[in-house]
């Protein structure tokens, strides 16, 4: 297989406070949180020169950011996405840089996700004339996130006997991670029976099944393995990354069952021989959590336990800090807050370089205590290998799997 | 179609140049349900588009299925969105795999369809009442001159295998 493996590297990260409520444009925090990218690499902005963004009309373009920046481009596209862009924009940016088109690509995603464009689809969104093939879903009520991923799950459960108490093992073990991270918008442990008696939004999910809305801007900068020598941090090798990869029929997925499958079954055969490893050497998983079971599912068909066996895997203990695989250690999208997947890549940046920013007074030293009560610490010891699985929809996903 | 149809507080928008809409709803307001079918090999597609999948011929007519159907997947929306749905909650969002085409061509294929598990009046089926594996048929709920919108209503057939209902 032809492979970058090892030749590109994740070299800064950088993100603006998660609140419900940021006060001002997608573009200021957008600069924010690639000024602290581009910092925390030790770069300047005139070593970038390429740019990638994604968003779905609800932030700014990157050639006001960059100006904002001092930087010019040799590089830069707009991309429409949602989740799942973060990985498929690493490869891009890979791509570009071997290419020869430039040299260092900071890719970022802004939005105020609760203050002004709410992904939920209330608001601006709802009012929304409905036309084209949303005409095959929109008319019967189903147009947020939760309400089209609904049947996925329901499904999942009739044919596998998955439980709503196994899957609010993952909001369990997330609100663990939440209480380790002084960012999250939900700082507070709850429990499985939390979760069940949280109110229904659409069955088969609680509110607490679901994630986040907020306002937030992340940033990541990838360059070459050869310009990552001399950088401030120890890179975040980039082992192999898939991404978008998409089912049959994806205008309207259920056309082509198994519905209870997900992108993950065609996104892993890219990924892992990519690396060259299997799912029993990664350390750290980062599945996107939109909802508890967007995680489940996923964990499930890249390989981490048997198709089918997602909810037994997620309430195993198996993904909570201090157990074999932790998932999610900031507490993600839904304990820390919305960002379209960034955020779980800029964390198992950390995990990597052993410096996560929790409760332990030295963390940005790289000392920890792995005390894992509620306010102390979230580093994972010795993290050798992470891997993001991103979530648009059942039928696209992405993955990125990095080494230290 | 000149003008937007208001359902529900929402504007329904199939314009006159809508290649892919316009007449599955002239279709519809006269009761009946159509799909696509490929003119060269035969298989029948939904949504409406505008290539098979499976051999990427262009040339298509219309046909009407018999709108029956099993219950594949299904939700209960209790937290509406969209300000019309609000004072329908709890309602059922169901997934119907018509009885036309199924395992067709490959096992996990069939002709599925999104709608709302109604009764004779469009409002709601109680939730207690929807399940997968249960049989359907089609309705039609007039909007408009030009338009009717497909939705499904239990059936009296008896569920021919295993029937599931989300616990609790
Ligand atoms: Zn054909």
């Amino acid at each position: 297989m032809n492979t970058l493996r090892d030749k590109y590297c994740i070299v800064g990260v950088g993100e603006t406070e998660y609140s419900r409520s940021s006060r001002r444009t997608t573009r200021a925090m957008a600069v924010e949180a690639i000024r602290k990218a581009i910092l925390d690499a030790g770069l300047k902005a005139a070593d970038v020169d390429g740019m990638l963004d994604y968003q779905g009309g609800d932030s700014t373009l990157a050639n006001s950011v960059a100006s904002d920046l001092g930087i010019r481009f040799n590089f830069y596209m707009d991309v429409m996405g949602g989740g799942s862009s973060t990985e498929a924009l690493v490869g891009l940016a890979m791509g570009a840089i071997e290419a020869g088109m430039c040299n260092t690509v900071a890719i970022y995603r802004s939005m105020n996700g609760y203050s002004e464009f709410r992904i939920g689809g209330t608001g601006a969104r709802a009012a929304q004339p409905v036309r084209g093939l949303d005409l095959a879903q929109v008319p019967y009520g189903m147009r947020s996130a939760g309400q089209n991923f609904a049947p996925t799950f329901m499904r999942h459960m009739y044919e596998y006997g998955t439980t709503s108490e196994q899957v609010a093992h993952v909001r369990v073990a997330h609100s663990k991670h939440a209480s380790q991270n002084p960012k999250a918008l939900l700082k507070e442990r709850v429990t499985v029976q939390d979760v069940l008696n949280s109110r229904w939004i659409v069955k088969p999910l609680h509110l607490l099944d679901c994630c986040l809305e907020t306002d937030n801007a992340t940033c990541i900068i990838v360059t070459s393995t050869e310009r990552a020598r001399n950088l401030k941090h120890r890179p975040a090798y980039i082992m192999g990354v898939a991404g978008r990869v998409s089912k049959p029929r994806l205008d309207f997925h259920w056309a082509h069952g198994p519905i209870s499958r997900v992108a993950g079954y065609y996104a892993k055969d890219i990924v892992f021989p990519q690396a060259g490893i299997t799912p029993e050497d990664v350390d750290v998983t980062g599945s996107y959590d939109a909802f508890t079971f967007t995680t489940m599912l996923q964990l499930e068909e890249y390989g981490f336990c048997k198709k089918g066996e997602g909810g037994a895997y997620v309430s195993s203990g198996i993904i909570e800090l201090g157990g074999k695989r932790p998932n999610n250690t900031s507490g993600s999208h839904l304990c820390e807050g919305y960002t379209h997947g960034m955020s779980m890549v800029i964390e198992n940046v950390r995990q990597l370089r052993g410096t996560v920013d929790d409760y332990c007074p030295r963390a940005t030293d790289g000392v920890h205590t792995y005390d894992y009560s509620p306010g102390h610490c979230r580093q994972v010891k010795d993290v050798e290998i992470t891997m993001n699985l991103g979530w648009a929809m059942p039928a696209t996903g992405s993955a990125l799997i990095m080494r230290r | 179609m000149p003008q937007p149809v208001q359902y529900r507080g929402m504007a329904l928008i199939v314009p006159d140049n809508d290649s892919e809409w316009k007449e599955f709803y002239e279709h519809a307001r006269a009761h009946r349900l159509v799909v696509r079918k490929c003119n060269a090999c035969g298989l029948m597609r939904y949504p409406p588009t505008h290539a098979c999948p499976w051999c990427m011929d262009l040339g298509w007519t219309w046909q009407e299925v018999s709108g029956r159907g099993t219950i594949y997947s299904y939700e209960i929306v209790a937290h509406a969105i969209q300000p019309g749905f609000k004072a329908l909650t709890p309602y059922a969002v169901v997934l119907i795999e018509l009885d036309e085409q199924r395992g067709k061509p490959t096992a996990d294929e069939a002709l599925r369809v999104i709608a709302n598990l109604v009764q004779p009046d469009f409002t709601p089926e109680p939730e207690a009442n929807v399940a997968i594996g249960k049989r359907v048929r089609v309705v039609f709920q007039d909007l408009a001159d030009h338009m009717a919108l497909p939705q499904f209503t239990l059936s009296e057939e008896p569920a021919p295998g295993r029937l599931w209902r989300l616990p609790g």
